[in-house]
């Protein structure tokens, strides 16, 4: 997902896709990445006067690499803006085929779609949304009475899931929260649904990174959130997740991701250092100067850091390893707990290929 | 014909006897019970009962021996009714090949050759996984023992070869307590010194006697190699008097250090281990486990156990009812629900028959797959064994080295009852008699039953090995072993 | 475990007899006791036993409301399943029949729709038969409007794996747009529950539709609406229920033949000169050896299964007949491995550890496959299974697809059946069952990880793929009964 050099410019003047991005982000705290670059995108569309087919996908793609360009790590952006692409290109190229039955000329058919999409852009929101309330309301079924559930931080996904669990009376579970030391939104994020979930008598440890293999023993299940299902099942996520699952894996703890499925993305990595983002949390140096970077974190999403891209680019090419991200490969995960079930990692696979083959 | 042989005997002298409807012979299971209702402690003495036992077997053996000799000619299975450990093959009349058993810790060792009447029958065809340890039948009577065979002793291989007493450590003690009693009657010829004639000429004999009775144990080789050493290093010119105390007390001194004292030491650490809220799972039965069980039960700790047990011999029926007994919260599950049980444990610990040399666990058959359940599961193993069945043996599997059992201690008489109404292809008319049962599965074109004692446990599943020198690895067996051979 | 049928009074044989007297209901009543007091039991004999029931049940169905039936079958199958919550496969059953319906349904309602509603399509309520159900996805249920528009079932059947116990899902998705997904003329190009998040919320199609056209309040109409064009049959002239009934015939032909078609797969792997491990006495992997043995040589090492099966497996061993179900079932005799020229070594349970160094392949029998992967097989399977992959050695798992059961998998504990303590432990040992809590568990569970292949009727799959099968097989509208 490089960016493409040669639509750098602003395509259309009036119209600014990432600050568009950067105020949907920042309007409601709940939204997720994927999400925001769909309705920056809807937004993108509405303020264009394109009336071919050709034209609607050139906009896109312009915006969409414009928009990828502007964040360091576009994983989770990239999802939903390919999701979006994917799908205008899947039913603006259609139409005919439905022509015999369908009164429709290609034209009427492509307004018909732009309508479609610029009067319910709120509503993805609201799916998006219930999506996730969803998961935490089926979700629940995997925390069985008397668990001991292990999770980190920073997934509102999985924050949602524990709460849900909390609230049904009828089951009683402990929670083992591991919680980063900085005070990044994650860890907000991870303070509040520890607080949350005391207040409905949950009782919960929180425990460094660290101390995850330590409290393993104890632990039932571990459930993470993710901030994009790759192709193969496996998942990127905050640094920290791979070593939990290699860690749940090896002493047989079952391991569940919990992810809207808008988050899949048409990724492949094979490994830690083949994700198409530039971490450096690998710093080789010999001089012992050590550049704090004293930066705080201000930004509301879990990746989080393409409010404000010069910062969060500089913090990832530091020691700064708190936006960090790596990859959990699929044979770590047990279930990949969606709105529209349990997936197994397999399956994953199954939904991207229906979508992009 | 099922007994416990894990029974890492804490107490010298403990006979075990799994009380299985199989077991033809009512009079063991008695003589089990007695055994096992007197734990006895401190001395490395037999108690009162075992002594009785021992002394009355011997008095059977050395009139079966005369018996014997008298209607040497006619079917030896016509055993004398009253010989106590004598083990009554079902099937006499059938002559069947009696299974047999070799020695895994020394395959070499020839066993000694006794006329065995009904071997007449090969085995009805080559046994797949462990024909290489069908060798020579396992002896069931005194019948055509060297003259030269203490009467002790007899009685003794008797007892082997009928798992009255039975378990590695049982086994060694009883063995060299037996010894005492022949190296009590042995008078040096003329001409020769004790050093140089007891082992070779007077000992000898009776070791070979037993090992056809059934395979040496770990320990008890262990311990006859001790013995050799001991005896070789008396100074010739000791009156013989002299030497034979010498030699009692040093017998009496090994069983105290190497056994009683090991096990205290042993049971006291593994004591520990046990914390309140514990579930310790364990399979089939080890003296040493029991000890160490009953020692934490009494120290206070409330703690529960879950026994595995397996059939064809049941042994943990009977360490679930000792411990019951006690007021220990135990739960039993067959060999089948091994998976649930390891589920529900924190804690397994297993006895042991001996620990190899390279870190692995050589103990009751099914071991095995309750360590690896655990492991998979991350419950810490711990074995538990006296420095003195370590061995300076390796193995990789349980094929190459192990103990055939007689395959049709696998058909209970129970289970042959439920299969009478069973009518094979052809015949019309369902066999009666359980004995027929058999029969029918035996001579089955095709189909053969197989069971070992033995199998061998990986270290990679065992966390812990506890002996009387403390806890280790089970990479630091040989250590221990160098360390305490050449102490 | 498909031992076969219980011949044994009463059991499944008395139960058919008994059926072709008897009025449904005491029928129901009947299997229902059965089921409870175990007469009944194990998967194969269960399923008979429910597809014979819901056969009678729906040729007695009275009238030709569709949606009527629908309740009726899953009245019925809830009242079998709350019997005996264990017995999955039953449950397996009654939901592939009410698949079965819906399809015939489906089918029918396509045709008329496709004949009589080629205009008018945006007032039409059964326009979205028409739309693609690309769109209409899964995702749908993220709507405000819960449950509002349809699931097309090949976007949402990965739900099947999961969601039985969520009360969540949708109680009842519309009919109409499901069926597309077995129409292969609506197929677009792609076909993807991803794109739910864009699917219109008025109609599923956002293609033919134009926007904002109808008022989001026409969603909540969907469901009913489709609710009552199923009840509309009673109108229409064909027969569901001879369809259905030929299609519950087509299940029992499927039962009969699951044996011989996994059998059919048997020389694909197993070669010669091998050493296979297996335990149980059932039919199907005794079929599927008793297969390979016609044209190669090779030994089976038999897991004794003691305390359960024991039995079983020495009748099996030696008559090639299970002697728990003996009798008159022809079914179940056929000619005892060791007759085939086959060396047969039986081992007790406690040896499989020693002797897996030796095994080539492992291949179990189940009582139950589930969504994910795992499966509950006779106890003694999880560690039959863990030896197997603590010694690399491949573990095939042989099962009728009818054993594939939606449910997933949320507490394993729930479907394990504990048996008599007597069989560990005989009562006649006085005491003993008093000092100490002896347990019986009957069934394992088998994690998916300890298994590399399972072979259905349907052929060979990999672990990872029977939630595809489980889609194709069961309507997520039924997962919850």
């Amino acid at each position: 997902m490089d960016v493409a050099t040669p639509t750098a410019e602003n395509p259309l003047p009036s119209f600014d896709i990432v600050s568009t991005y950067r105020r949907i982000l920042a309007s409601d705290p709940d939204l997720t990445m994927p999400v925001a670059a769909i309705e920056a995108l809807v937004e993108a569309l509405a303020h264009s006067s394109v009336s071919t087919i050709a034209e609607t996908l050139q906009l896109l793609e312009r915006h969409t690499n414009i928009l990828k360009a502007s964040t360091p790590n576009p994983i989770s952006l990239s999802a939903g803006t390919d999701l979006f692409q994917r799908y205008m290109i899947a039913t603006l190229n259609r139409p005919t085929s439905l022509g015999g039955s369908v009164h429709l000329g290609p034209s009427d058919d492509f307004r018909a779609i732009r309508n479609h999409l610029l009067s319910s852009g709120k509503l993805f929101v609201e799916r998006a949304k219930a999506s996730r309330e969803k998961i935490a309301s089926f979700g629940k079924h995997f925390i069985r009475d008397g668990a001991t559930v292990l999770t980190n931080g920073g997934s509102r996904v999985v924050g949602a899931l524990l709460r849900r669990a909390a609230e049904s009376s009828t089951i009683r579970f402990r929670v083992i929260y591991v919680l980063s030391p900085s005070t990044s939104s994650d860890s907000r994020e991870g303070h509040q649904t520890v607080a949350d979930l005391r207040a409905h008598n949950v009782p919960v440890a929180t425990i460094p990174d660290s101390a995850v293999a330590y409290s393993l023993g104890k632990v039932d299940m571990v459930i993470v959130g993710a901030e994009g299902v790759v192709e193969n099942g496996g998942i990127i996520s905050r640094l920290g997740t791979y070593q939990m699952g290699l860690l749940a894996k090896s002493k047989g703890k079952p391991f569940y991701v919990v992810a809207e499925s808008h988050k899949f993305v048409r990724l492949y990595p094979l490994s830690q250092f083949d994700l198409p983002i530039d971490q450096k949390i690998l710093d080789f140096t010999v001089s012992d100067d050590d550049k704090v970077s004293g930066e705080q974190k201000t930004s509301e999403d879990e990746g989080v850091a393409d409010l404000n891209p010069e910062e969060a680019r500089s913090k990832c090419s530091g020691k700064n390893v708190d936006d960090a991200v790596d990859f959990t490969p699929p044979d770590l995960i047990s279930g990949i707990i969606t709105e529209s079930g349990v997936l197994t990692p397999s399956a994953v696979s199954e939904e991207l290929i229906k979508i992009w083959f | 014909m099922s007994e416990p042989v894990v029974r890492e005997a804490g107490h010298p002298p403990v006979t075990a006897q799994a009380d299985t409807t199989s077991n033809p012979t009512p009079q063991p299971q008695n003589d089990a019970k007695n055994a096992t209702s007197t734990p006895s402690k401190g001395k490395p003495k037999l108690s009162g009962v075992e002594l009785k036992k021992l002394k009355q077997a011997e008095k059977q053996a050395r009139r079966a021996a005369q018996k014997a000799a008298g209607e040497q000619l006619q079917g030896q299975q016509k055993t004398p009714p009253a010989k106590d450990g004598q083990k009554q093959v079902p099937k006499d009349d059938k002559s069947k090949p009696l299974p047999m058993r070799r020695r895994p810790s020394n395959p070499n060792v020839l066993v000694a050759k006794e006329p065995k009447k009904d071997t007449k029958k090969e085995p009805k065809h080559a046994n797949l996984f462990f024909g290489h340890l069908y060798n020579q039948p396992r002896l069931h009577s005194v019948v055509g023992a060297s003259k030269d065979v203490h009467p002790a002793v007899l009685a003794l291989g008797l007892q082997y070869s009928s798992y009255i007493i039975c378990g590695s450590t049982a086994r060694m003690v009883s063995m060299l307590v037996a010894f005492k009693a022949v190296i009590e009657d042995y008078q040096t010829p003329v001409g020769t010194s004790l050093a140089r004639h007891l082992t070779s000429h007077h000992l000898s004999p009776q070791i070979d006697y037993l090992r056809s009775c059934r395979p040496l144990s770990i320990g008890m080789g262990n311990a006859i190699r001790w013995l050799k050493d001991v005896i070789i290093k008396i100074d010739p010119s000791t009156p013989e008097s002299e030497a034979k105390r010498e030699l009692i007390t040093d017998i009496d001194n090994f069983i105290r250090d190497r056994v009683i004292a090991a096990d205290q030491l042993i049971s006291d650490y593994a004591a520990k281990k046990i914390e309140p809220g514990d579930v310790i799972l364990t399979y089939a039965s080890s003296s040493i486990v029991e000890s160490t069980l009953l020692r934490a039960h009494l120290d206070g700790i409330s703690f529960s156990v879950i026994v595995v047990d397996s059939k064809p011999l049941f042994e943990g029926k009977r360490l679930a009812r000792n411990l019951s007994q006690h007021g220990i919260k135990v739960r039993c599950f067959s060999y089948s629900g091994a998976a649930h049980a390891v589920k529900d444990a924190s804690k397994v610990f297993l006895g042991a028959h001996a620990m190899m040399s390279n870190g692995r666990l050589y103990s009751r058959v099914g071991t095995a797959s309750i360590a690896n359940l655990a492991n998979s599961n991350s419950i810490p193993v711990i074995v538990l064994c006296e420095s003195v069945k370590f061995t300076e043996r390796v193995a990789l599997d349980s094929i190459v080295g192990n103990e055939v059992a007689p395959a049709e201690e696998i058909l209970s008489e129970r289970e042959r009852q439920a299969l009478l109404p069973l009518k094979v292809n052809g015949e019309e008319e369902a066999v009666t008699t359980t004995n027929d049962v058999w029969k029918r599965v035996e001579e089955a074109k095709n189909l053969q039953l197989q069971q070992v004692l033995y199998d061998v446990t990986p270290a990679e599943y065992i966390n812990m090995v506890i002996t009387e020198y403390g806890s280790l690895p089970p990479s630091s067996v040989p250590v221990v072993h160098r360390l305490s051979t050449n102490a | 475990m498909a031992e076969g049928t219980a011949i044994a009074t009463p059991g499944l044989s008395s139960f058919l007899k008994s059926l072709k007297t008897t009025p449904v209901e005491p029928s129901v009543a009947y299997l229902i006791s059965l089921l409870k007091r175990r007469q009944i039991r194990n998967s194969r004999q269960c399923a008979v036993a429910t597809t014979a029931l819901l056969l009678r049940v729906v040729g007695e169905f009275k009238g030709k409301d569709s949606a009527k039936l629908v309740e009726r079958i899953r009245q019925v199958g809830r009242r079998l399943t709350s019997a005996q919550p264990r017995e999955v496969v039953v449950g397996n059953i009654v939901r592939r029949v009410l698949g079965l319906v819906r399809e015939v349904v489906e089918d029918h309602l396509d045709a008329e729709t496709n004949a009589t509603s080629d205009i008018g399509h945006n007032s039409q309520p059964h326009n979205d038969s028409l739309s693609r159900p690309t769109l209409s996805s899964t995702i749908s249920t993220f709507s405000p409007l819960k449950h509002a528009t349809a699931e097309p079932l090949d976007a949402s059947t990965h739900q099947s794996e999961t969601m039985s116990d969520s009360g969540e899902l949708p109680k009842r998705p519309g009919l109409l747009t499901s069926h597309t997904s077995y129409v292969p003329s609506s197929s677009a190009p792609l076909v993807n529950s991803l794109f739910g998040l864009f699917s219109h919320p008025d109609t599923p199609s956002t293609s033919n539709t134009p926007t904002g056209h109808q008022s989001p309040d026409n969603k909540g109409m969907l469901t009913s609406l489709n609710l009552e064009r199923l009840a509309d049959f009673s109108n229409s002239k064909f027969d569901v229920k001879a369809e259905v009934m030929d299609g519950i015939r087509e299940l029992q032909d499927e039962l009969d033949q699951s044996d011989d078609l996994i059998a059919a797969n048997a020389l694909d792997h197993i070669h010669s000169n091998e050493i296979i491990l297996t335990h149980t006495a059932s039919t199907g992997v005794q079929k599927f050896l008793l297969t390979a043995a016609r044209k190669r040589k090779f030994t089976v090492v038999h897991v004794e299964t003691f305390p359960h099966d024991h039995t079983g497996t020495h009748s099996v061993l030696l008559t090639g007949k299970n002697r728990d179900h003996s009798g008159d079932s022809e079914e179940d005799s056929f000619k005892p491995l060791r007759a085939a020229g086959i060396q047969v070594v039986m081992i007790p349970d406690s040896h499989v550890f020693a002797i897996m160094s030796q095994v080539n392949k492992v291949i179990l029998a189940t009582h139950t496959v589930l969504a994910n992967g795992g499966l509950v097989a006779a106890s003694g399977a999880r560690m039959i299974a863990a030896a197997a992959k603590a010694h690399q050695t491949p573990v095939v798992v042989v099962s009728g697809v009818y054993k594939l059961s939606p449910v997933y998998p949320f507490d394993i504990d729930e479907l394990i059946e504990y048996g008599d303590p007597g069989s560990v432990v005989p009562y006649e040992d006085g005491g003993f069952v008093d000092l100490v809590d002896v347990e019986n568990p009957l069934y394992d569970y088998v994690p998916a990880d300890l298994v590399d292949l399972y072979i259905t009727n349907l052929g060979g799959h990999a672990p990872s793929y029977l939630y595809r099968i489980v889609a194709d097989h069961y309507r997520t509208e039924d997962i919850n009964l």
